[in-house]
């Protein structure tokens, strides 16, 4: 056995059922079950306090991940990592295929008994820039097998953003699938009308959403994706949750906050709801507004707008080497006496990678700084001509933060 | 006279007997066969580091490289690395095989594997983000990575387990590898990892395993063609939830009957249907020659937007506001509409070989049947569609 069951850790019964009012709905051990989650890997803590219940997980590659779960009350929704195109995998290669199939199936076994798990996840965008449709195939070959070893839990493949081909693939080739997941970042306005155009029957569950992600920012001349302040996609994360996901009761069966952690996505601030040093920003505070309907005791400051040199962030920012710029920013207090604020200089981190794919986090670089206020900075611009981002915190004194920036190139 | 005919016809039957038992033996032949595996001979790759060099062992943040001499698979020491590759777009080693003499690997390509033998320190894991590169003396480099059908036991753990790499498991016709040509094999790692690696070699190997044809692509080379027949290959029309789209009859083919109420629904006032069953529809050959028709049944010619989509190419989507130009009038509220598909600003560079899709958007007109989708030749002017003496 891969883990011990005890008399607490009983394996739960989860199925996809109608309600009286002909709504989907997800029961948990014979009760309804509506998911407020996060795709997460830490910080269970805070996240049960703020008021969610489950955390989805993109592969098996770590139990020690739904042991932690589980130990926080959490059920887990745990990808299967079924490779996509993108990543090489040639679904007209039987070898590779039939490989990764059997490798899948052990994992399944693995976990199927796992207390904390909800729903199997299986694959993640992979139509993410797909040629080859077989790869359906693949996933109907593993949902029918979870259907035969464990009848205890629901299926479901997550697809980027919807599609009338997606759709109707899905449920041509892979009858064994219970929910369609979405991850839907701007596209999630649509969503659920598009769903019910694309003649899509069964649930969904939206797997990743948050704000716009940096494929569909605008771009500066340098190829420099614009991010939003926190404040403004605090606003966004708010309005779509309430409007959007939690009204559509007949077909959602909950969803996962997009990123209940931090990582590397064009900048290190764009989807993460923590900093690097595992601070939270605004967007947990949101999301337990969003889950509880109140608003934590202690909030994080939020910066509303940022400008360079008296121009929006919206803009372009073109400075020359070694010169004086000015760097302001506006934010709300909340209930803070007192707040902290901070820059930091980094060179911007281009990267050609998409989906959830990893990338590189650049190191900070140091700068001259010539006058600062509460809401302003006074710097010099580096000497060496290229591409740079300003990040401005301002944190209170329990670590809660909210972060904006700007791109600039220096020629 | 007699005995002497007998001897004779004895040494004759002997003769005749002995030739059909007799081989033929060139001279020149060896005595025995060998084959193309036991003439390769860099079957050795690593056993121990003194004998067998790799290079890109030198540590640095991502890669903690090391010779251990205990707990070895074979031979006097094994590689131990450690990798985290948070902080760096590439680590990688490779192994100074056969001393860099090319190594020609066409004859065993179909016959032989990679071997490997690979233990962790603790716990089980089936996947490895582990890569192996096999590079040519042009520089082209192809790559395979670690199967679960040639993981022993299906798992890595503190057992030295073996795993191999089928030659036929690396991409080399894809990426145009010269596999007679190959100077040397790399490992690549991802993500992050902890590896005990012993014992590499070549063996002889069974592959059997396939590589199959794409079969989404339907390819189109003559007028006239039927689109979007079979209405589960239709999408917008969903009677539970509006009922302004829904389908029609008055064609003989897949229609929809519009009733919209420009004060309610705005929502529901596009639909779409794949050419050919969402499979990528190839019209390469013909598209400079077609034009899109279909009928429409109205007391009012509506305003519409025509929206072609292909799954792949930069440019992936054309579209159009069609206009009284585009309709000719046949009498009875019935219209035959025409577009040519050279019309369409951007046409060149779109990927004709994979039409994914056929959208319309309803502008303006409140209620109409359209349908009746049809690929035809035209080879008039794509300006004036309608003045075509071929339609």
């Amino acid at each position: 056995m891969v883990y011990t069951l005890t008399a607490h850790s009983q394996v739960s019964k989860v199925e996809v059922t109608t309600n009286s009012l002909g709504n989907f709905e997800l029961l948990r051990n014979g009760m309804p079950y509506y998911i407020k989650g996060a795709g997460a890997k830490d910080h269970f803590d805070l996240l049960v306090k703020s008021g969610a219940n489950s955390i989805r997980v993109w592969s098996t590659n770590n139990k020690a991940f739904l042991d932690s779960a589980h130990h926080h009350g959490l059920t887990v929704t745990l990808g299967l990592h079924v490779r996509p195109e993108r990543s090489g995998m040639d679904y007209n290669n039987e070898y590779a295929v039939k490989g990764q199939i059997e490798q899948l199936k052990n994992e399944v076994l693995k976990y199927k008994d796992h207390p904390a798990l909800l729903v199997w996840g299986i694959g993640n965008e992979v139509d993410l820039r797909y040629s080859n449709f077989k790869v359906w195939e693949t996933i109907e070959i593993l949902a029918k097998f979870i259907k035969e070893v464990d009848p205890n839990h629901p299926t479901m493949t997550v697809i980027a953003g919807v599609d009338p081909s997606k759709s109707f693939y899905i449920k041509k080739y892979c009858p064994s699938v219970d929910i369609l997941g979405l991850n839907v970042y701007g596209s999630i306005e649509n969503a659920g009308a598009n769903l019910r155009k694309f003649n899509w029957d069964k649930p969904y569950i939206v797997t990743e959403w948050g704000v716009n992600g940096p494929f569909e920012a605008k771009k500066t001349s340098w190829k420099a994706n614009v991010e939003p302040p926190n404040g403004l996609k605090a606003e966004q994360r708010q309005r779509r949750y309430l409007e959007l996901i939690e009204k559509d009761k007949e077909r959602c069966l909950g969803s996962y906050c997009f990123l209940w952690g931090q990582k590397q996505e064009s900048t290190a601030t764009w989807h993460g709801m923590f900093l690097s040093n595992g601070k939270p920003t605004e967007a947990v505070d949101v999301m337990q507004f969003c889950w509880t309907g109140e608003w934590p005791q202690s909030r994080a400051p939020s910066i509303k707008d940022i400008s360079l040199e008296n121009i929006g962030w919206r803009k372009d920012h073109i400075l020359s080497p070694s010169s004086q710029a000015i760097l302001r920013i506006e934010f709300l207090k909340y209930n803070n006496k007192k707040v902290i604020i901070e820059y930091v200089l980094f060179p911007e981190a281009f990267s050609d990678k998409i989906g959830g794919d990893v990338q590189v986090s650049p190191d900070p670089i140091k700068f001259e700084i010539v006058n600062r206020s509460d809401d302003e900075l006074i710097f010099i611009t580096p000497n060496k001509r290229g591409a740079y981002r300003l990040f401005a915190y301002v944190k209170n004194n329990k670590g809660q933060t909210s972060v904006a920036n700007i791109p600039f190139l220096v020629e | 006279m007699k005995l002497t005919i007998q001897i004779l016809l004895v040494i004759l039957l002997f003769c005749t007997l002995s030739c059909g038992y007799m081989r033929e033996v060139s001279i020149y032949e060896p005595s025995k066969s060998i084959s193309a595996f036991e003439q390769f001979p860099y079957k050795i790759l690593f056993t121990n580091s003194e004998e067998n060099g790799f290079w890109g062992v030198k540590n640095n943040t991502c890669k903690e490289v090391s010779f251990e001499t205990t707990n070895n698979y074979i031979g006097k020491d094994h590689l131990h690395v450690k990798w985290n590759a948070s902080k760096c777009k590439y680590i990688g080693m490779g192994l100074k095989w056969g001393n860099y003499k090319v190594k020609n690997l066409e004859p065993i390509i179909e016959s032989a594997a990679i071997e490997l033998r690979v233990r962790i320190d603790s716990g089980a894991i089936s996947n490895l983000p582990m890569f192996f590169i096999l590079m040519d003396y042009g520089g082209n480099q192809c790559r395979a990575n670690i199967n679960y059908l040639d993981l022993e036991a299906g798992k890595i753990d503190t057992e030295w387990r073996r795993i191999r790499i089928p030659l036929q498991a690396f991409n080399y016709e894809k990426r145009g590898v010269n596999m007679s040509n190959i100077k040397e094999l790399r490992l690549e790692f991802q993500r992050k990892g902890d590896l005990h690696i012993d014992n590499i070699v070549i063996v002889t190997h069974d592959h059997n395993y396939k590589k199959t044809k794409d079969t989404h692509t339907k390819v189109f080379d003559s007028h006239p063609i039927q689109f979007g027949a079979g209405k589960e290959y239709w999408w917008g029309i969903n009677t539970k939830y509006s009922s302004t789209l829904r389908f029609g009859d008055s064609f003989e083919n897949e229609s929809v009957v519009v009733k919209l109420d420009e004060s309610n629904e705005v929502l529901w006032n596009t639909f779409g249907f794949s050419p050919y069953q969402w499979m990528r529809a190839d019209l390469s050959s013909i598209y400079t020659t077609s034009a899109l028709t279909f009928k429409l049944k109205a007391n009012e010619l509506p305003e519409l937007q025509a929206f072609l989509f292909a799954y792949i190419g930069k440019k992936r989507r054309l579209q159009k506001i069609l206009n009284e130009n585009h309709f000719i009038y046949k009498g009875n509220g019935m219209y035959e509409a025409y577009l040519p598909l050279k019309s369409l600003i951007g046409y060149s560079e779109f990927r004709w070989d994979a039409l994914k899709e056929i959208r319309f958007k309803i502008l303006k007109g409140t209620q109409f049947e359209i349908g009746d989708f049809k690929l035809i030749e035209f080879r008039g002017n794509p300006k004036k569609p309608t003045e075509w003496k071929g339609i």
